[in-house]
């Protein structure tokens, strides 16, 4: 029972994702006096990208056409491992945190070097700018990982759900908060967000995630930008549910599974404006300021990291 | 006991013949042959003594008092610490053989592969029987052996300058090491009945604090400048790339793990562990060295120097999980010292199987190209693409990709530092939780620096004619290398199997109770002290899975499966060479200004404008060198207080010869005349 | 029986140690190749009568050895070489003559002193003839410093070892088998590598005078 429920909230996030990315693209439109299209237009956009030809590059290798679905799969194997309906999950003592942190990578890696195969300058420049804010997000994340272990006493996603929820109290706490601050700013770095990386831009020198996935086309771009998609709601499920996680069903009755259902579209919904608000206001950032940036992030990790160890 | 000592001796048997094959067969294919099979039979006897030893728990001792009868004997005991790094050594020895049979063709016409045969065989018995050592003469003859055979491998291609100069930093640190370690186990045997490593443990415990610390620190700098300890590491970078390939994966997938050997063998196991600061001591250099080793493997464009300082970089997270597991130690927090000791140990296993596994590959693309430098490779994956695949799981295993062997001893080691709430000083705490930090950072940007490599050298189009004709290596050398990645695989998804052994090996050394590890359940890997359970075998198949379900539904769903190639986009120019790609430098450059600080880049601009006017550039020529300031910082100060030194003292070598017989007699009458008298 | 145990080893040694004052009083290469011949002869039968009456079969081995490899092959090879240097007279050596054997005699004395000791401390029927050994290693190491010719130098080298393989039979009856063999191979090897040394030396100067080579500094 509890794997089908795992299954079926790993499909149900599957799902949820280019709606996500969509509602935060009408939000944008609608903040700066636009019409934008429907929050639906993503699924609309797969699948005409399923039913198109692939035109691939004459340089590119067998790397290219198999790295889109690596980067699927530890996209989907993340998502397995996140909290998003019900705790403690089927699919808990696959990962923790730092596998979550590490299949991430995994799917970086390949997709710098998709990046990097046809041998454009663009393929190469977008590659080189995203492992180097990848390196620089990935402190960052790990002190939040320390921090979070630190107060749940275990690295599993599950167990540090539980242990929030059993302690109310903690997550008000400093480390939380500051914890909380640090990773939405991975976010913005990790998902390519503004001010990090514009998902909008046409201007190829400006890209970091577009540029690397230029050369894409029909069933191998849908599979990226699905990935991407799916990346942003792995976040937004981590922001939500292990710091707030109100609503996570602790037992898998139908009633707790919809009230967690209600909970995390409503946590999605907030974050979305939260991130749509913020895309608005801010500029994209030179490449070389970034790493200011995630210093910043860095040392609000360090901080919680910090606090939560002087005030145990 | 039946099968050890046969087996032993079929272990030194094959490396003798093999040695004295290549030096006595008559042709040159037959001494290649006799080389390779001799290492192989060492090798595969080697490989299964140490199981047995590992495995099985059956001891084997072997002594030889006649031998060297004046210095103690020589003296041999295989325990489980030892015959771990026996299977480490044997691990690497095989696939490298195999591979180094086919490579040493190379060779043939322009350099003698008889010294490079023989120098092959005594270098892996020596390596193979350091772990064995049981006295302080049988370990240091056996270490200066291996030192010297490898000395002579690097200076196989003596002819470039480079390599010499290679050689002979190597070897002057390498005797430095000797003569620290020499004072490290002089100091230890001074109070001990004799020179055998049960005595100097039992008298080890009663000798005051302050000579254990001396000696503690002794065998730092002696083991650490063998492993690569920054900033004693200025030799790695030189020597590995100078040696023929399968010699670089030897030295830096086995040799500089010796140096985690001895550490462990003299601080945890003879000296029984130590104050907190010896913990402490290990885990900052550890993370001094993972940091600068990768951040200067990203600024290489030679490839097997990248190679070089990221097995540096991971020398650095090997101490780092020791540093951590002695720290524990001091402290009495047993199941942490044992896991963090666990997690280095598996580095060291994992380490030596993909470091392995990338030298041999960047062997294989110089097999091919004739060129290291990354700059004028590229494309290689259509020529060579079962040398790209073995490339790219040893990059992905040295990235700590999931679910391969990197990853999982990479988490170990987070789980071991993640244990520092429980020490009781917060400080030490916080400080774990900053080696976490950098410990991630050097994740990334090992990824970054291997994203390069594979990219720059394997992807895209060639640089140059010699990429351009690259074609697959021969089948012995295919096979050394798959045979490295198979265990690169194997480990990460068998770690379940692997880590109750790791605690064998550790258990009962310094205190840490045996018995900490039974009872793992089959699929996951959790430890007594991990905050977290994994299960890479799950891991692995989901991530299978996946592809596998997408597939099917394209195939039920109707995609559209057509596949049509075309250009690169190109912003509309068109046709496109290989000077529109991006280069290794211009990969690394984003990182380069982010640690500027760090790099302090020498750069020289000079800009040729037209005669007639400023306004018009005719040529622009821009030089920019990254040197690792170490050398400058630490090393030219001493070098050139030598060279002082020795230019003042150089009146002595007046130049003839009856002069120094002369010196000679005047000491030895000098020496008598004095015992004589003062007898 | 103890007695004549002792008479002929000192015997013998005082043998061995006139021989090397061949070197210093003759001027004659071949007469150095005799000498040194003989002196390994010499040496054999000292080792004999110490195998015999101390009871060592190990050291008739070593006899034999010393026959074979310093009686006859180097001397062989010696003589193979001076003929093709065509057999120089050591003329103007650093030490004159008359000079050398004063202090030759005056190292022996030397040898005695430091001797004494060594003599005192022993037990065993040969201790007499210890601080002979020990004078011809001193004597031969001054041979080594005082002459000019590179074949001289290596006749002193090899007495020299001739020295130390009587020291060693007369103090404690020989050493370990293997430690002799160890030392011949040595001797033999230091030998074949010095041929080559003195061809060289004639190459490159036309002469073996050794004190050419301090020509090689600048």
């Amino acid at each position: 029972m509890r794997h089908v429920v795992a299954a079926g909230q790993t499909s149900l996030a599957l799902l949820l994702a280019p709606g996500l990315a969509g509602l935060i693209r009408w939000m944008k439109a609608r903040l700066q006096n636009r019409r934008g299209a429907p929050f639906w237009q993503p699924y609309l956009e797969l699948r005409k990208l399923f039913g198109k030809e692939v035109v691939v590059s004459s340089n590119a290798s067998w790397l290219f056409r198999a790295a889109p679905f690596v980067i699927f799969a530890s996209t989907v194997a993340t998502t397995a491992l996140v909290p998003v309906l019900a705790v403690p999950l089927a699919f808990d003592t696959m990962g923790d945190l730092v596998v979550l942190v590490y299949l991430l990578l995994l799917g970086t890696f390949f997709l710098a070097l998709a990046g990097l195969d046809p041998g454009s300058a663009f393929g190469g420049m977008g590659a080189s700018r995203e492992v180097t804010v990848a390196a620089l997000a990935e402190p960052t994340v790990a002190l939040a990982v320390f921090a979070l272990a630190l107060s749940a006493g275990s690295t599993n996603l599950g167990q540090i759900v539980a242990a929030t929820l059993a302690d109310p109290a903690s997550a008000v706490s400093p480390g939380h908060l500051l914890a909380f601050a640090a990773l939405f700013i991975v976010t913005l770095a990790e998902t390519g967000r503004l001010p990090v990386d514009n998902p909008a831009t046409h201007l190829e020198l400006t890209m970091i995630h577009e540029a690397m996935i230029l050369e894409y086309s029909g069933r191998y771009l849908a599979l990226i930008e699905w990935a991407a998609a799916v990346k942003l709601l792995i976040f937004f499920a981590l922001l939500g549910n292990l710091f707030v996680p109100w609503g996570v069903a602790r037992t898998l009755t139908p009633d707790a599974l919809l009230m967690a259902l209600g909970t995390f579209l409503l946590k999605l919904l907030l974050l979305a404006a939260t991130i749509a608000v913020f895309e608005t206001r801010v500029a994209k950032l030179r490449l070389f300021r970034v790493p200011e940036l995630l210093s910043v992030s860095f040392v609000l990790a360090l901080l919680a990291v910090s606090s939560s160890f002087l005030l145990r | 006991m039946a099968l050890t000592l046969p087996l032993f001796l079929a272990m030194v048997l094959g490396h003798v013949v093999g040695a004295g094959g290549a030096l006595l067969a008559p042709t040159r294919a037959g001494a290649r042959g006799l080389t390779t099979l001799g290492a192989i039979v060492g090798g595969a006897a080697g490989l299964v003594l140490g199981f047995d030893t590992l495995i099985w728990g059956t001891p084997f001792r072997l002594e030889i008092p006649q031998l060297l009868a004046v210095a103690g004997g020589v003296s041999l005991h295989l325990d489980r610490l030892g015959a771990f790094f026996l299977l480490v050594v044997e691990v690497v020895a095989i696939p490298s053989a195999l591979f180094g049979g086919a490579y040493s063709r190379v060779y043939e016409g322009t350099h003698s592969l008889r010294p490079l045969g023989v120098m092959l065989n005594l270098f892996l018995l020596a390596l193979s029987l350091v772990p064995l050592a049981d006295n302080v003469v049988t370990f240091l003859l056996l270490w200066e052996l291996m030192s010297v055979a490898s000395y002579f491998l690097v200076l196989t291609e003596s002819d470039r300058r480079e390599t010499r100069q290679a050689g002979l930093w190597y070897l002057a640190m390498a005797h430095g090491g000797l003569v620290l370690l020499m004072a490290a186990f002089l100091l230890l045997a001074a109070s001990a009945p004799s020179t055998g490593f049960a005595d100097l443990r039992t008298a080890a415990a009663a000798l005051p604090a302050h000579t254990r610390n001396t000696v503690f620190v002794l065998v730092l700098l002696g083991f650490g400048s063998k492993a690569g300890l920054v900033p004693l590491h200025v030799w790695l970078p030189l020597a590995h790339p100078a040696a023929p390939s399968h010699v670089s994966a030897l030295m830096s997938g086995v040799m500089i793990k010796m140096g985690v050997y001895g550490l462990l063998r003299v601080a945890l196991d003879l000296l029984g562990g130590g104050p907190p600061w010896w913990g402490g001591t290990i885990l900052a250099a550890g993370v001094v060295s993972a940091l600068l080793g990768v951040l200067y493997a990203l600024m290489e464009q030679d490839l097997k120097r990248l190679l070089a300082y990221s097995s540096v970089e991971n020398m650095g997270i090997i101490f780092l999980g020791i540093g951590a597991g002695l720290l524990f130690q001091s402290y009495g927090l047993t199941a942490l010292a044992l896991l963090g000791l666990v997690a280095g140990l598996y580095h060291v296993l994992n380490h030596a199987c993909f470091k392995g596994l990338l030298f041999l590959g960047s062997g294989a693309v110089l097999h091919a190209t004739h060129t290291r430098n990354m700059e004028e490779l590229g494309g290689l994956i259509k020529g060579m693409p079962r040398t790209a695949f073995c490339f790219l799981v040893g990059a992905a295993a040295i990235s700590g990709l999931p679910p391969l062997n990197g990853f999982v001893s990479e988490w170990l080691v987070f789980q071991a530092l993640l244990g520092g709430p429980q020490l009781p000083r917060p400080e030490l705490g916080l400080i774990m939780a900053f080696a976490v930090a950098m410990l991630a950072l050097t994740s990334g940007l090992a990824a970054a620096c291997f994203v390069k490599a594979f990219g720059i050298t394997f992807l895209a189009m060639p640089r140059s004619v010699h990429a351009a004709g690259a074609h697959e290596v021969p089948l012995a050398m295919q096979l050394g290398m798959g045979a490295l990645a198979v265990a690169c695989g194997a480990l990460g998804v068998g770690c379940t199997l692997v880590v109750p052994s790791l605690g064998a090996v550790v258990a009962g050394l310094g205190g840490l109770p045996a018995g900490l590890m039974t009872g793992m359940p089959g699929l996951t890997l959790e430890m007594p002290g991990t905050v977290g359970v994994i299960a890479p075998a799950a891991l692995a198949a989901g991530l299978l899975l996946v592809p596998v379900a997408v597939l099917v539904a394209f195939r039920l769903g109707g995609v559209d499966r057509r596949l049509r190639v075309g250009d690169t986009w190109g912003c509309g120019r068109i046709g496109q060479t290989p000077r529109m790609e991006y280069t290794a430098t211009a990969f690394a450059e984003p990182l380069r200004r982010v640690f500027a600080e760090l790099y302090r880049p020498t750069e020289d601009l000079s800009i040729d404008f037209h005669p007639e006017s400023k306004y018009f550039v005719q040529s622009i020529a821009y030089r920019s060198e990254v040197h690792p300031w170490f050398e400058r910082l630490l090393y030219a100060p001493i070098v050139s207080f030598l060279r002082r030194m020795a230019f003042r003292v150089r009146w002595l070598q007046a130049g003839s010869l009856h002069l120094y017989l002369l010196y000679m007699i005047l000491a030895l009458v000098v020496l008598l005349l004095v015992s004589r008298w003062t007898s | 029986m103890a007695a004549t145990f002792s008479q002929l080893s000192v015997l013998g040694s005082s043998l061995t140690l006139l021989f090397v004052f061949v070197l210093l009083g003759r001027r004659g290469v071949p007469a150095y190749v005799n000498a040194f011949a003989w002196q390994s002869i010499v040496l054999a039968g000292v080792t004999t009568v110490v195998a015999y009456y101390g009871r060592r079969p190990d050291l008739y081995w070593v006899a034999g050895l010393l026959v074979v490899v310093k009686g006859v092959a180097i001397p062989r090879l010696l003589q193979r070489m001076e003929r093709r240097f065509h057999a120089e007279r050591e003329l103007e050596p650093y030490v004159n003559t008359a000079t050398s054997l004063v202090i030759a005699g005056l190292l022996v004395l030397l040898a005695y002193a430091i001797s004494r000791p060594l003599v005192a401390l022993s037990r065993l029927p040969t201790r007499a003839g210890m601080p002979l050994a020990m004078g011809l290693i001193l004597v031969s190491l001054f041979v080594l410093v005082s002459r000019k010719k590179a074949i001289t130098q290596v006749i002193g080298f090899l007495m020299l070892e001739n020295g130390l393989a009587l020291l060693a039979v007369l103090g404690t009856y020989g050493v370990p088998l293997i430690v002799e063999l160890g030392v011949f191979l040595d001797a033999l090897l230091g030998f074949l590598v010095m041929q080559i040394f003195v061809y060289q030396i004639h190459e490159t100067f036309e002469s073996i005078d050794v004190e050419r080579l301090s020509r090689l500094r600048h």
